[in-house]
């Protein structure tokens, strides 16, 4: 009876398989190919990174990664899809390290039933800081207003693409307004996005709060060529509302679903420390932006960490979020395993315990 | 002429009051808050003398001006005054701010903020984005982490001030450089100023530290210009580590356990102080030439400047090029000092070549032990040695 009804299971999901099998073409590979160049050169031996997501930061691995040969050209097979392409390559030459990066103008590229011809697209060079190395002669200007008055001390981020919502690390290094809200950023030529804010606690990084400013530039994209200095003339910023926070909070990566962690944030002595952000990396580097950030921690140390997936999670916590570790911040890791990772499944919740956070002098 | 629209809010406390104020608006009386009420950009709120304020939760936040005399701010749970931005027509003087997790933060603009007592916060008072705030004659005492704590490229003016048990620092600058720091006092904290980080480069002149853990504690690569200060009573007066590379010139340091303490590849230059009176003048620990060539530069790239917050990734924000020591010879530099009379007169008998007992250098103790492998401790140069004190005028200071 048991071996029956095994057979007619098996049966029975062929049967469901069967016509995805028949859609798949055979004998035909899917994927993209091209060339990455450095100006108007072929770049050889640089690196071609596939993701899923359009994460800005690329903190989670890449799902396929190749290399250019010595003519800078590429080739992937992947499965048909859409996908996010970047190219990077850290070179060192006299002694001096360089990073070049690009995203993929094309992006998202879509694969159906072959390899697809990428156009070519040129590397740029990143500063040491992750800056870019301008044009010369080359940028955007304009002037920082809420309420039709300069604000001073707002900070410009650069962004090469919108999908992130202009959220996180900027693409090169931010800029801050003068006391007349000017500001000048100098860059290579291109098609970048625009977004400025000014907190309460004059961070460069970090959630915005009620009562901060910030906004989108409303020419996005701004596109600039090279040897000009484009004038973008004001740019308005509007007050958060907490309302319009707390929407946006239940949004995204923020979103409550039913699968997550929960636990305690204490000191050493074990007493609970409020105000701690629990965060969830894919990557067990656990650098660059997390995938999934908690509430701060309430006065009972508690939190809730919700996730939008099943998986191995890389935890850890800290008392703000963007930025080198400064004095006085709180800073931990789950401790269950050597590398702070953790595994559960969709729909399952999981009790972490306690997450022993310090302050850092 | 300009007529300002005054709200007199009177007949208080008021509870649970949650607001934005849009016009200029005098506070009189009690007032209580349990929400943060903001002050928008181009509005004064003006506080008058013996008006006590008290919070329940939320921050009075001032992006306009805040005048406030002789103002009690008080609360639990409460996140302090936030000035955004606020120029020199924001004042605040003779007022207690207490109770919050920070007292007053300033972000940016210029504020005077004058005879002011921050007590019992976690932190006193915050000084970020560039602020050129003005903090004159108040009294940091009591807060649980810092008194004033400086960051961020801020350039404020601090005189005249007291730094009084505070929970671990009484000043901290952390890549800051204050234009002025100057004509005060710290006493009773574990330490008194702390100046961390490359790039914290301040002149610290003319300051008493008296009976702290440490009087001042200079670490990862830091080099302030210490002149004629006073550290007198403290365990130890000055602490030199990672990297530090201070100048300490014209400082009067007696009566401490240790008077300078030098230790992991700090190379100050010291010169013009007198020492009197301490239990040792010169410590050096795990301090080494050898060990600075062949390690120094892997085990920066695994401080916490250099990584991510939680430990693993680079991020490189200053070039060990920067960081290196610029002399390597094996030696600290602490010529031309006045290191009392008894050990003046040692000095005057063995010779530049003889070993002081107040000095612990590798002559003490040869080396040092760190991961299995033996490193020779560097040793203190301290011919020629001034004969006579040199530092008599700092006790004019505060």
């Amino acid at each position: 009876m048991y071996r029956l009804a095994l057979k007619t299971k098996r049966l029975l999901c062929l049967s469901l398989l069967f016509p995805l099998l028949a859609a798949c073409p055979r004998g035909e590979e899917s994927g993209v190919r091209g060339v990455l160049l450095f100006g108007e050169y072929p770049l050889a031996g640089a690196q071609i990174e596939v993701y899923l997501k359009n994460d800005k930061d690329r903190s989670t691995l890449p799902f396929a990664v190749t290399s250019t040969d010595s003519e800078g050209r590429y080739r992937l097979t992947l499965p048909a899809g859409r996908y996010y392409l970047i190219g990077k390559k850290k070179e060192e030459k006299a002694g001096r390290v360089r990073m070049l990066m690009a995203e993929c103008p094309g992006n998202p590229v879509e694969t159906d039933a072959a390899i697809k011809e990428i156009p070519p697209f040129s590397l740029m060079e990143m500063g040491q800081s992750g800056s870019l190395i301008p044009d010369p002669g080359t940028g955007v200007s304009g002037r920082i207003v809420a309420a039709g008055a300069p604000v001073a001390g707002a900070f410009v981020y650069i962004y090469s693409e919108e999908a992130a919502g202009l959220m996180g690390p900027s693409y090169g290094e931010a800029v801050q307004t003068g006391d007349d809200g000017r500001f000048r950023i100098d860059l290579q030529a291109g098609r970048y996005y625009l977004a400025a804010r000014r907190r309460a606690d004059g961070s460069r990084m970090g959630e915005v709060q009620p009562g901060d400013l910030n906004g989108a530039y409303p020419g996005n994209p701004v596109t600039v060529p090279r040897g000009t200095v484009s004038s973008l003339g004001d740019f308005p910023l509007k007050t958060v509302d907490g309302g319009q926070r707390q929407e946006r909070l239940s949004q995204g990566k923020f979103t409550k679903t039913k699968t997550f962690f929960s636990g305690r944030t204490v000191d050493q002595d074990g007493n609970p420390v409020s105000d701690v952000y629990a965060f969830a990396y894919l990557d067990s580097r656990m650098v660059g932006k997390p995938s999934y950030i908690s509430d701060p921690s309430d006065d009972s140390g508690r939190f809730v960490l919700y996730l939008g997936d099943g998986g191995t999670y890389y935890i850890g916590a800290r008392s703000t979020f963007g930025g080198p570790l400064e004095p006085g911040e709180w800073v931990g890791t789950y401790d269950g395993r050597p590398d702070h990772g953790v595994a559960l499944s969709k729909d399952q919740s999981l009790p972490l315990g306690d997450l022993v956070v310090r302050e850092v002098w | 002429m300009r007529r300002a629209l005054v709200l007199l809010l009177l007949l208080l406390p008021l509870p649970a009051w949650s607001l934005t104020l849009t016009s200029d608006t005098l506070w009189e009386g009690e007032l209580s808050f349990s929400e943060t009420v903001r002050v928008e950009p181009g509005v004064l709120l003006t506080v008058a003398p013996g008006t006590v304020v008290t919070f329940s939760g939320g921050r009075l936040e001032v992006a306009g001006r805040l005048v406030a005399r002789g103002v009690r701010f008080s609360g639990q749970d409460w996140e302090g005054i936030v000035l955004k931005g606020c120029d020199a027509a924001t004042v605040l003087s003779d007022c207690t701010v207490e109770g919050a997790r920070t007292g007053i933060f300033v972000g940016g603009g210029a504020p005077k903020l004058e005879r002011l007592r921050l007590e019992k916060n976690d932190v006193g008072m915050e000084i970020k984005q560039k602020s050129a705030a003005a903090i004159v004659d108040c009294r940091f005492s009591a807060n649980s982490r810092v008194g004033l704590f400086i960051k961020d490229e801020a350039a404020p003016l601090v005189t005249g001030n007291l730094f009084a048990g505070n929970g671990k620092f009484g000043v901290y600058i952390y890549r800051a450089l204050p234009r002025m720091l100057s004509k005060n006092v710290f006493t009773g904290n574990p330490t008194g100023l702390m100046i961390s980080h490359y790039g914290s480069d301040p002149r610290i002149e003319g300051n008493r530290f008296e009976k702290n853990g440490v009087g001042i504690f200079v670490d990862r690569a830091a080099r302030p210009h210490l002149q004629g200060n006073w550290l007198r009573g403290n365990e130890t007066g000055l602490r030199l580590y990672r990297r530090s590379d201070p100048r300490v010139e014209g400082n009067n340091l007696s009566d401490n356990g240790v008077a300078i303490s030098v230790a992991y590849s700090s190379y100050p230059v010291i010169a013009g102080n007198d020492f009197t009176g301490n239990g040792s003048a010169l410590v050096l620990e795990f301090q080494s030439s050898a060990w600075e060539a062949e390690k120094g530069s892997v085990v920066r790239q695994e401080e916490v400047s250099s990584v991510g917050a939680f430990g693993r990734g680079a991020r490189n924000e200053v070039s060990e090029a920067e960081r290196r020591p610029r002399v390597l010879d094996g030696t600290v530099d602490a010529r031309g000092n006045w290191w009392g009379p008894k050990e003046t007169a040692e000095m005057e008998r063995t010779g530049a070549r003889g070993n002081p007992a107040s000095i612990a250098d590798g002559r003490d103790t040869p080396t040092f032990t760190e991961g299995g492998k033996i490193y020779p401790l560097d040793t203190v140069r301290f011919a020629p040695w001034s004969k006579v004190p040199l530092t008599a005028d700092l006790e004019k200071l505060p």
